[in-house]
C-alpha cells in the first residue's frame, strides 16, 4: 500500500483515505455523518472548540475529536459508542441551557444543525432550571442580523471573515456564557462576501434581513442555477415560495465557487424580475401594440417579416446558449450578418481565502457564450436605417428613448421587461427571465453549466429558444424541433465545435469543458 | 509627568490606577511612544503588545475607551474589532469609565465569611452607586472583587492601587473620607 493512504476502521466499515485525512472526513466516507458545529469544510482553521464530534478510538484513554485528529493506519473508530453518544448528549444540553428555544419564529428551524442532533439526542426537557441568559439582537451589517441568544459561539462566521474574506472585522467579544458575536461598536461588517456568514451558521443566530419571517425552510421550493450575476458562474440553490425567489445560496462546486458565493449574486436573481414584465406576445396594429396569442404572433411573424432581407440585432450576454444559439440562427434567417451585445462592467473583488472565485468584472453570466456563438461586443445600441430590419433580444434598452428603433422598417423585440426603447416595436415577444428557464452559460473559464427553473415565468412568457424554434419552424416546416432544452442543446451541440463531445444530460450539475476554451474566453 | 521605564516590566504596571495622567491620544506624546516601542521590542510579533497597551491604555485613563481601542489597534496594526474582543475578554480592564476612585471590595471567601457583602453594600449606599456604574459626580465606582490576596486582613479593600484592610460596614465612612482627603493619588 502506498505511504499516501491510511486504511482505517470506522463503525466496523474499512475505508482508505489520503494520509493527513481528519477522522471526521473518513468517517463520512464509511457512511457515519459525525455531528459537529465550528468544523467546515470549506474553511480551514480547526479550532476543535464545541467537542460536538467527539468520538472513541480504540486504544485511545480519552475521547478524541474528529475534526483535527489524523486518521492513522489501523485506527478502530467508533462513531455512536455508548461513551461518544453520551459526550454529544452532554454537549447538547450545555448548548441548550441558555437557548431561547424559538425555533417556531426561528429562520432556520428545519434547517438546523442545533435542532437536528437536539432532535438526535432525544432529550424532551432540560435538567435546567435557572433563569436563561438574555443577550437580545444586533445588526451586524447592512443587510445581515444577529440573534445572540441562537449563536452555539461556534466561530465559523468569524473564521469564514478571517480565514476566507481575509476582514478580522468579526470578532467573539466577551467570554464564556456571555460571550456573543460582535463588530466594533459603532461599525457594520463591510465586505462584498459577507453574506457567506450566514450559510456557515449551523444555526439561526446570522440571518439576512431580507429573509427574515419569509419563509419555512420546509415551505420552500429549490432548484439548482447557476448565479448570472457575473462570468463567474457561482453554483446556486434557488430558494421559492409562491413563485418569488426567496433566498439565493450558494450550491458546492469545488471548480467554481466552493462553498462560496458574492452578495451582488445573492441579490441579483431577486432583483431580476423586478419591474413591468412582459407576460403575452404583442403585434403593432397600427398606433397600439396589440395583446395576441403565441400561434397568432408566429404565424403573423411568418407571413410580415422581410427574411432575408438583412438588417441589425443586438443580443444580451445574460441569455442562455441555448437562446444564444435559436438567436443566430433567426438572425440569419432575416439576412442579418452578426450582432453585437453589450457587456455590462463593474469592479473585480477578490476573495483571497478562496482565489478561484472572484466576482469578475463581467457583469453578466455568458459572455463567453455570446462570443461564441460569433455575436461581438459593441458599447452603444445599433441604429438601423430607415426601413431596416431591427432585432433586440434580452437588452433592456435602458438608455434608449421611446423613438429607439421608430424609423426601423420591422422591429422585433424579444425580451422580459417592457422598457421605452420597445416601444415602437413592429412585434414584441415575452421571453422567460432568469430563474425561469432551463440553459447552460459558459462561464469566464470555459465551462459550460447547466441551470434549471426554480419558478414559472410570467403570463405566457417562454423561453428565448422555444420561441424562435417555433417561429423558425413556421417558416421551414422541415427543421427538426427542439422538443425540450436536452434537445436544445443537443442540436447546438451538433452544430458548434467548441462543445463537441457535450450533452445536456453528461453535463450534470458539475459542469463540462468547451473544447479549446479558450477560444471562447473573451470574457473577464 | 513622564515615567521612563524598562522595557522588561512595560506590562507590570499597575493598571488599575484611575485618572493618573489622563491623555485622548495614547501615543502622542513622548510616554506613550516610548512604551508602545518598548512593549513592541520585547515580542516577535507586534499583535503580542497589545495586552501590555491595553494595561497602559488603563493606567492612563483609569479605563479602556473605545477611542483608546481604536488607538490601540492602529498603533499595532489590528482592526479595532479584534482589540475590542481581546478588551471584552478580560474583566480587568475596564470597559467603562472607572471615576476617581475605583473601589473593589473583595467578596472572596475569607472576607466574605467576615462580612464582605456588608461592606460592599455598605459603600454602595454611602456613594449612593449600583455596582459597576460610575457616581453622578465622576468620583466612584464600586464592584465586587475577587480575592485580592489579603486574605488574613479580611475584609479587603482596593482603592485604584491602595489596599485598605479590616474594613467593616462602620469604617467604610473612614475610608471615604480618608480618600477624599488625599485626592485622587
Ligand atoms: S453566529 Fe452562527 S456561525 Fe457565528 S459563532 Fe454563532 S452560531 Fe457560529
Ligand atoms: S461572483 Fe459572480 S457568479 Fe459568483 S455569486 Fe457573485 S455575481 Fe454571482
Ligand atoms: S467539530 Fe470537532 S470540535 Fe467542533
Ligand atoms: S478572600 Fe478577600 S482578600 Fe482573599
Amino acid at each position: 500500500m502506498s505511504e499516501h493512504v491510511v486504511s482505517l476502521t470506522v463503525d466496523g466499515v474499512e475505508v482508505k483515505v489520503p494520509a493527513g485525512t481528519p477522522v471526521i472526513q473518513a468517517a463520512e466516507r464509511a457512511g457515519s455523518v459525525v455531528p459537529h458545529y465550528c468544523y467546515h469544510p470549506g474553511i480551514p482553521s480547526r479550532p476543535a472548540q464545541c467537542r460536538m464530534c467527539l468520538v472513541e478510538i480504540e486504544g485511545q484513554p480519552k475521547l478524541q475529536p474528529s475534526c483535527v485528529m489524523i486518521a492513522q493506519e489501523g485506527m478502530i473508530v467508533h462513531t455512536q459508542s455508548e461513551q461518544a453518544l453520551e459526550a454529544r448528549r452532554s454537549v447538547i444540553e450545555f448548548l441548550l441551557l441558555n437557548h431561547p428555544l424559538d425555533c417556531p419564529i426561528c429562520d432556520a428551524a428545519g434547517q438546523c444543525m442545533l435542532q437536528d442532533y437536539a432532535y438526535e439526542t432525544g432529550q424532551l426537557s432540560s435538567r435546567y432550571e435557572e433563569p436563561k441568559l438574555v443577550l437580545g439582537r444586533d445588526r451586524i451589517a447592512e443587510d445581515i442580523l444577529y440573534f445572540a441568544d441562537r449563536c452555539i459561539i461556534c466561530t465559523r462566521c468569524v473564521r469564514f471573515m478571517e480565514d476566507i474574506a481575509g476582514d478580522n472585522s468579526l470578532v467573539v467579544a466577551q467570554r464564556g456564557h456571555k460571550a456573543y458575536i460582535d463588530t466594533f461598536p459603532g461599525q457594520e461588517l463591510e465586505h462584498a462576501f459577507r453574506g457567506n456568514i450566514v450559510d456557515v451558521c449551523p444555526v439561526g443566530a446570522l440571518v439576512h434581513e431580507d429573509f427574515v419571517f419569509k419563509a419555512r425552510a420546509w415551505d420552500m421550493d429549490t432548484a439548482p442555477g447557476i448565479c448570472a450575476g457575473c462570468s463567474q458562474g457561482c453554483n446556486i440553490e434557488v430558494n421559492v415560495k409562491e413563485n418569488q425567489v426567496v433566498r439565493v445560496k450558494p450550491r458546492y462546486n469545488a471548480d467554481v465557487n466552493g462553498y462560496w458565493m458574492c452578495d451582488e449574486g445573492r441579490r441579483h436573481l431577486v432583483m431580476a424580475n423586478r419591474g413591468l414584465r412582459l407576460d403575452v406576445p404583442m403585434i403593432r396594429r397600427g398606433d397600439v401594440l396589440e395583446a395576441v396569442t403565441w400561434s397568432e404572433a408566429i404565424e403573423w411573424i411568418a407571413a410580415s417579416a422581410p427574411w432575408g432581407a438583412g438588417g441589425v440585432a443586438v443580443v444580451h450576454p445574460g441569455e442562455s446558449n441555448e437562446t444564444l444559439f435559436a438567436l443566430r440562427e433567426l438572425i440569419g434567417a432575416l439576412g442579418i450578418a452578426g450582432g453585437g451585445y453589450r457587456m455590462s462592467r463593474g469592479e473585480e473583488v477578490e476573495l483571497p481565502g478562496f482565489p478561484r472565485l472572484k466576482l469578475r468584472q463581467d457583469r453578466a453570466p455568458n459572455g463567453a457564450g455570446a462570443e461564441l456563438f460569433g455575436f461581438s461586443e459593441t458599447d452603444a445600441v445599433p441604429v438601423p436605417e430607415a426601413g431596416q430590419t431591427l432585432l433586440v433580444a434580452g437588452d433592456r434598452l435602458l438608455d434608449a428613448g421611446s423613438d429607439y428603433g421608430a424609423q426601423a422598417g420591422f422591429y422585433v423585440y424579444l425580451g422580459t421587461h417592457m422598457t421605452e426603447g420597445a416601444s415602437s416595436a413592429t412585434v414584441i415577444l415575452p421571453l422567460a427571465g432568469a430563474g425561469e428557464a432551463d440553459g447552460t452559460y459558459v462561464n469566464f473559464d470555459g465551462l459550460v453549466q447547466r441551470f434549471h427553473q426554480a419558478m414559472q415565468p410570467p403570463g405566457v412568457a417562454r423561453p428565448g429558444w422555444m420561441v424562435i424554434d417555433r417561429l423558425l419552424r413556421e417558416v421551414e416546416p422541415d427543421r427538426p424541433p427542439m422538443r425540450d432544452v436536452a434537445a436544445a442543446f443537443g442540436s447546438m451541440a451538433a452544430a458548434t465545435p467548441e462543445l463537441e463531445g457535450l450533452s445536456w444530460r453528461g453535463l450534470g450539475l458539475k459542469g463540462g469543458r468547451t473544447a479549446g476554451r479558450a477560444t471562447v474566453t473573451g470574457a473577464r | 509627568m513622564t515615567r521612563k521605564i524598562h522595557p522588561a516590566v512595560v506590562s507590570a504596571q499597575p493598571f488599575q490606577v484611575a485618572n493618573l495622567r489622563p491623555t485622548d491620544r495614547l501615543f502622542e506624546d513622548e510616554e506613550g511612544r516610548d512604551r508602545l516601542e518598548k512593549a513592541i521590542s520585547r515580542y516577535p510579533d507586534k499583535r503580542a503588545a497589545l495586552l501590555p497597551m491595553l494595561a497602559y491604555a488603563q493606567e492612563r485613563n483609569g479605563w479602556v475607551s473605545p477611542e483608546s481601542m481604536q488607538q490601540v489597534a492602529e498603533a499595532l496594526d489590528l482592526t479595532p474589532a479584534y482589540v475590542n474582543s481581546v478588551a471584552t475578554f478580560y474583566t480587568m480592564y475596564n470597559k467603562h469609565p472607572t471615576g476617581r476612585h475605583m473601589i473593589q471590595v473583595c467578596t472572596c471567601v475569607a472576607c466574605h465569611l467576615c462580612g464582605g457583602e456588608e461592606v460592599f453594600e455598605a459603600f454602595l449606599e454611602a456613594t449612593g452607586t449600583v455596582p459597576g456604574a460610575m457616581s453622578e459626580d465622576g468620583k466612584y465606582v464600586v464592584m465586587e472583587a475577587e480575592c485580592l490576596g489579603a486574605c488574613g486582613f479580611a475584609t479587603a479593600v482596593q482603592v485604584n492601587d491602595r489596599y485598605f484592610e479590616n474594613v467593616t460596614p462602620e469604617t467604610v465612612g473612614e475610608v471615604l473620607a480618608r480618600l477624599e482627603q488625599d485626592g485622587g493619588e
